[in-house]
């Protein structure tokens, strides 16, 4: 249990459409699931089927990419009440989202967009956090988005900025380390020091996942396997957290089931060495 | 001026960067963009990194943005796209976007509108594109529908004759039909063939029933007849007074007597098209 009582659910991995079938004709050998939130709040056919099915067997929590917890418009009250009838109707263990927005002007670009790091902008995510928590009755869990391009007019790194906006909502956090090592490439930090810095005990869930290294940048494509220093970025967090929910993220040229198992099992093997060790064997 | 930009300002800024089309210099000056940061002042309010631009950190997620379009509205539409090919369903889906960009949390919406506006937009057979597209949004929405439970023949048959006159029949809420001047229904088939030989495009009236069972996506063509007497019904009509106007319509349209609607009514509860009875 991190501080929130919330349960550490294992190692699992994202439920995606490719998948369905293996998935209900077998039981992978996996402790949970993640659930896209948007790809089941408006469907009432074949997906949202196969997710109860999955629900009697599986943990779920759900993960979001519409909340748009940065923007300036008004929170969508709608999709908020539609997601916590989802968060009811799948018993999920917890609700996440991204710090990013998405759209403004009533308009979406469905990407999760950076925000500047400032005290104007924490004021701002601080006050609409609160008011998705009072909707949806549960602690938000917020995800470091991997980010592509920082303002000027920052004043704080990152994980300043998220421990901050935890300790004024009590909010939890999903911190998804291949988003670390994305942003620390395309930023140029120290990704160790963003490990070290965050608030353990806020953390809620961790991602893992690949990446495509362009040169110039890294996009977080989630088309592959994790690299190395990711791994060894997460064995530093798991000596730092102790065993924690999670997940490995597989969305772009999806391998057939077995493959995305086997990095979930790999993951385990980390959790299993540094509980062990009780350090990341760095 | 940047630097003064209130967060509202700011993401209308990177949107409108983002929405604008062409290479991210082109867009950077695009008018909705340079009226909030003049161009050539990106870096007024986003830093460099050691290996990129400002401008090409902007550009970034750009160039992300009508990849992740044409993506979505693929999956809506793989048909469609398939039959106006690479280049030409890039200019529509860009035309589209910029019409009616994203209102919504889901990208499920975004297509709405998509087939009444390649009915009027610059594609070869825009009037077979438009029937295809509404075809397939047909099939899209039919997929998603809430699931409720159809009657069976044994509910209908609970129902006593006198009541029949007055009943009306509550369809199934995925159910859809479709009326279109081409046979765009068999073009749709095509793409399931590894072969893709895609029948020629020719002009036919082609009356749909698009329905689901066992959380799969049917359809059924219809007789005129048979078609305008199921709209009557969807549409809240009493059946007496539907089963009346069938009959009475004129040549094609019209019912061959009573006995005929007792064959549609088996045919279209065995296909689980009504949920109940009022």
């Amino acid at each position: 249990m991190n501080r929130f009582g919330l349960p550490d659910l294992g190692v699992g991995i994202g439920l995606r459409t490719v998948h369905f079938g293996e998935i209900l004709a077998g039981k992978p050998a996996l402790d949970w699931f993640e659930v896209l939130s948007e790809n089941f709040m408006d469907t009432g056919g074949r997906p949202l089927h196969v997710l109860e099915r999955v629900v009697e067997r599986y943990p779920v929590a759900l993960h979001g990419v519409s909340l748009s917890i940065g923007s300036t418009d008004p929170l969508d009250r709608g999709y908020l009440r539609k997601l916590k009838a989802l968060a009811t109707r799948t018993r999920a263990a917890w609700v996440s989202d991204h710090l990013c927005f998405t759209g403004v002007l009533g308009r979406n670009t469905h990407d999760l967009l950076p925000l500047p790091y400032d005290s104007a902008t924490l004021r701002h995510v601080t006050r609409r956090v609160k008011q998705v928590q009072d909707a949806l009755e549960r602690p938000l869990v917020l995800e470091n988005p991997s980010t592509y391009l920082a303002y000027a007019r920052s004043t704080m790194p990152e994980w300043e900025f998220l421990t901050a906006l935890c300790d004024a909502t009590g909010c939890g956090l999903l911190l998804d380390v291949n988003n670390v090592y994305v942003s620390s490439f395309n930023h140029g930090f120290d990704p160790r020091r963003y490990i070290d810095a965050i608030p353990a005990q806020r953390v809620v869930q961790v991602h893992l996942a690949g990446h495509t290294n362009l040169g110039t940048h890294i996009v977080d494509t989630h088309d592959g396997r994790a690299i190395p220093p990711v791994w060894k970025l997460y064995a530093r967090l798991c000596a730092r957290t102790g065993p924690v929910s999670t997940l490995f993220e597989w969305d772009a040229k999806i391998p057939p089931l077995a493959a995305v198992v086997r990095e979930a099992a790999k993951a385990r093997a980390f959790r299993t060495a540094t509980a062990a060790t009780g350090t990341d064997g760095a | 001026m940047a630097p003064e930009l209130a967060l509202g300002g700011l993401q209308h800024w990177l949107q409108a960067v983002i929405e604008a089309p062409g290479p991210v210099t082109r867009a950077l000056a695009s008018r909705e963009a340079a009226r909030l940061v003049r161009p050539g002042r990106t870096r007024d309010v986003v830093l460099p990194s050691k290996r990129l631009s400002a401008d090409a950190r902007v550009g970034v997620y750009q160039a992300m943005y009508l990849p992740r379009m044409l993506e979505a509205l693929e999956s809506d539409y793989p048909a469609l796209a398939h039959f106006l090919g690479h280049a030409a369903w890039q200019r529509l889906v860009r035309a589209y976007v910029t019409a009616h960009p994203s209102r919504s949390y889901t990208l499920n919406e975004l297509g709405r509108r998509l087939p009444e506006f390649v009915g009027r937009a610059r594609v070869p057979r825009p009037a077979f594109c438009r029937d295809l597209a509404r075809l397939e949004w047909a099939v899209a929405e039919v997929f998603d529908a809430a699931e409720t439970r159809a009657l069976a023949e044994t509910d209908f048959a609970a129902v006593a004759p006198r009541d029949w006159e007055r009943a009306r029949l509550v369809p199934v809420a995925a159910l859809r039909l479709v009326e279109l001047d081409h046979d765009a229904g068999t073009w749709l088939d095509s793409l399931k063939h590894e072969t893709h030989r895609h029948p020629k495009v020719v002009r036919r009236r082609s009356l749909l029933v698009v329905y689901r069972r066992n959380y799969g996506v049917m359809r059924r063509e219809q007789t005129p007849a048979a078609f305008a007497l199921l709209r009557d019904l969807v549409d809240g009509q009493p059946v007496g007074r539907a089963v009346a106007r069938a009959l009475g319509r004129r040549a094609a349209a019209r019912l061959d007597g009573a006995d005929a609607a007792f064959r549609l009514f088996r045919e279209w509860a065995a296909m689980g098209l009504f949920q109940g009875v009022l």
